[in-house]
């Protein structure tokens, strides 16, 4: 059998001919290298777009495109235009998660690369950028290994550890409520650091684990789950659950009428979740990562009015994940006048946000031993409605991140940078 | 402990029978049109989205309950003619594809016009709460929940069995070309058995967005106990699938008990083991499975 090249009317001269014509322009046209300079600095965003994760994904998505806008109007990124390729992670396919990051930096040459709500995607997009040598900024990935034992050079965080968001709701939980509790936990690394997370915090304040019950993800009946844990008689459910599962399990508790036999508390609430539920489920006691309404923050009003304009609805906590994460790149940069993402780590540690970027009190700074965002963390109680639309959140108190976030040293974390 | 077991199973007879109003949809359709619907769950997050806006629009609770489904059967009716026929007595793989493909289709416009976030869907006050302090899962919802199927399985069963519809409809599900040759337009009726299959799976999503988080991928969790309700029961038999429906429902109840985080998975189990012991399922009919 005889076989035919693929191109039988090219004969092997013209084709050297034309690869090195084509090599030749690249070293020795400047109209080509001009139009490099005009490429547009390309953010690639891996968040879940679909599934349990989808809404989420989807308002750190806004808040990042609202940013790279806001970063174009002001000049881009050493005088070019920042563009943002998006990809669908899927909410719990971490091996899509991982293929579609590879894509972003190997096919469209990403610069940046910012994501995942899931924190198991969180941890496997640490591990691919690491090995590509790229900036990651983690939008909302909450599990603690990020930052801590599983932490690299390359990869910061907006979001705050778990241990963070126990650590600032434990003490009030069992001053105001009781020490009895059972918890209600998403079986993936986000639900188990967090239950970890309090058990910590209540051996400390003495508080007592009745039970536990671990749930798959994306699981809709928690029936049988609510029934085990009424049986033991808490004082608190605490629900480690997160997007669709907490709706699904907030609407059955209270539908049971469980609200009126203990109370119902939880380290992370979302103003997703508080808005997909009806008013009388929206209850219990929770720390939100960021609120739309707070007092005295300097250009807040500004940016909840440019998202409101841009979708009608006030930002939640993780429009300003995505908001700050793409800010993070762009004014890591800008400062330092190269993309090289090692340089921009190193500058990235200690960094503080600007308040145009902040939004918050106690100046959200950078950790430089574990590259943990530190600002503030709002503890506070979900509410049927508020003075205004939307404000489905009565903040009690704003806890300083330093003071919840691990002593130092005692993060696990340990950088170790490319000779 | 033993009282903690025995709420898990009325509990899970509760969950069950809803399982078994969505598997009898997709079994009546698999039935007749040997089409294994994986957009099912898509038409079902229609169906509680439909009775959503019906409710922003003035239409209470009561309406939206039988306007929704009837809406969704409709759209039902429409994919049938234009899609689903154009796969008949093809390869079932055509259909998997097909339905799969739907699926996304259905999902990604409901996501499209309702956003991926949850919106806050409410049931009226009157079934809001538990019925009684010990029983809390008995709430007014959920026992209304049980009566709508048990109605939708008497009223289809007595479609099936008294109807000249129901009739044909069996007898196509034995031997369509016989029912074929004696002049019965089969065309129609796998349209409209496909819209009864379809209206049922809306039902279940008006029911379904009371009880759990009306989001475009409510239809997702609910479709795979659905199936394996069928395998369990007996492709064939509508009396299996309701069986198979509460036999997981318990199942996972029981499952919760002792084991919580393998209360999804006893249910693939129970699909092997009925799978290696009683291939065509507990009342199914010999050869179906093949």
């Amino acid at each position: 059998m005889s076989m035919k090249p693929a191109f039988p009317s090219m004969r092997r001269r013209t084709l050297l001919q034309g690869i090195a014509a084509i090599g030749a322009l690249q070293v020795a046209s400047p109209f080509i290298i001009k139009a490099r300079a005009d490429d547009p600095i390309k953010f690639g965003f891996c968040d879940p777009l679909t599934g349990t994760y989808a809404a989420l994904g989807k308002n750190e998505q806004l808040g990042a495109e609202y940013a790279i806008d806001e970063i174009n109007a002001k000049g881009g990124i050493l005088g070019r235009q920042a563009q943002m390729l998006v990809e669908d992670s899927t909410s719990g396919d971490v091996g899509t998660a991982v293929q579609k990051t590879r894509k972003l930096i190997e096919k469209d040459n990403c610069d940046f690369i910012l994501g995942n709500v899931n924190s198991a995607m969180a941890l496997a997009l640490g591990q691919t950028t690491n090995e590509l040598k790229k900036l990651l900024i983690v939008t909302g990935g909450h599990t603690d290994a990020v930052t801590g034992k599983d932490c690299h050079w390359n990869v910061f965080r907006v979001c705050n550890t778990t241990a963070m968001e126990t650590g600032a709701i434990a003490s009030s939980l069992v001053k105001n409520i009781g020490k009895k509790w059972y918890y209600i936990t998403a079986d993936y690394a986000f639900g188990h650091t967090l239950q970890s997370g309090f058990e910590n915090a209540a051996g400390k304040l003495g508080g007592e684990k009745l039970g536990a019950d671990l749930t798959p993800l994306g699981t809709t009946d928690f029936s049988s789950y609510l029934i085990k844990a009424q049986a033991a008689s808490p004082d608190v459910v605490i629900f480690n659950l997160a997007g669709d599962d907490m709706v699904n399990a907030l609407k059955q508790a209270v539908q049971f009428g469980l609200n009126s036999k203990f109370a119902l508390a939880g380290a992370q609430q979302e103003l997703e979740a508080l808005e997909g539920l009806p008013p009388e489920a929206r209850i219990g006691s929770w720390v939100v990562e960021w609120y739309w309404r707070q007092d005295g923050v300097a250009h807040l009003d500004d940016f909840v009015a440019g998202i409101k304009k841009k979708t009608g609805k006030v930002p939640t906590a993780r429009t300003w994940f995505g908001y700050v994460a793409a800010w993070t790149c762009a004014l890591a940069a800008n400062q330092e006048k190269t993309l090289d993402a090692i340089k921009l780590a190193k500058a990235l540690e200690g960094f503080k946000l600007p308040p145009e970027v902040a939004l918050m009190p106690n100046e959200p700074t950078y950790a430089a031993e574990n590259h943990q965002l530190v600002g503030s963390l709002f503890v506070g109680e979900a509410q049927a409605s508020g003075a205004v639309d939307e404000d489905l959140f009565k903040v009690k108190e704003v806890v300083a991140g330093k003071n919840v976030a691990p002593p130092a040293g005692s993060s696990g974390c340990t950088l170790s940078w490319p000779a | 402990m033993t009282t903690l077991i025995l709420f898990n199973i009325f509990n899970g007879l509760i969950v069950g029978a809803f399982y078994a109003l969505m598997a009898l949809g997709l079994s009546l359709i698999l039935n007749l049109s040997g089409v294994i619907n994986f957009a099912h769950g898509g038409f079902l997050a229609l169906g509680g989205y439909f009775a959503y806006e019906l409710m922003r629009h003035g239409f209470d609770y009561w309406s939206a309950l039988l306007i929704a489904p009837t809406l969704v059967a409709v759209l039902g009716l429409v994919v049938e003619r234009l899609l689903i026929r154009r796969i008949y007595g093809r390869d079932p793989l055509y259909g998997l594809l097909l339905t799969f493909g739907l699926a996304f289709v259905l999902q990604d416009a409901t996501r499209y016009f309702w956003t991926a976030q949850s919106v806050p869907y409410q049931i009226p006050g009157v079934l809001a709460s538990p019925l009684s302090t010990q029983f809390f899962f008995l709430t007014g919802y959920r026992l209304f929940m049980i009566a709508i199927v048990a109605i939708a399985v008497i009223g289809l069963f007595l479609i099936l069995n008294r109807t000249r519809l129901g009739m044909r409809i069996r007898a196509g599900t034995l031997d369509l070309d016989t029912v074929s040759a004696l002049g019965v337009n089969v065309r129609l009726l796998r349209n409209v058995n496909f819209a009864l299959g379809i209206f049922l799976a809306g039902l279940a999503g008006v029911l379904a967005a009371g009880m759990l988080g009306l989001q475009p991928t409510i239809g997702d969790s609910l479709i795979m106990p659905s199936f394996v309700a069928i395998i369990v029961g007996g492709l064939g038999s509508l009396p299996g699938t309701l069986l198979g429906g509460l036999l997981i429902g318990v199942a996972s109840g029981i499952t919760t008990v002792v084991f919580p985080s393998a209360t999804e998975a006893v249910m693939y189990v129970m699909m092997g083991l009925v799978l290696l012991l009683r291939p065509r399922g507990l009342l199914g009919e010999e050869g179906r499975l093949q």
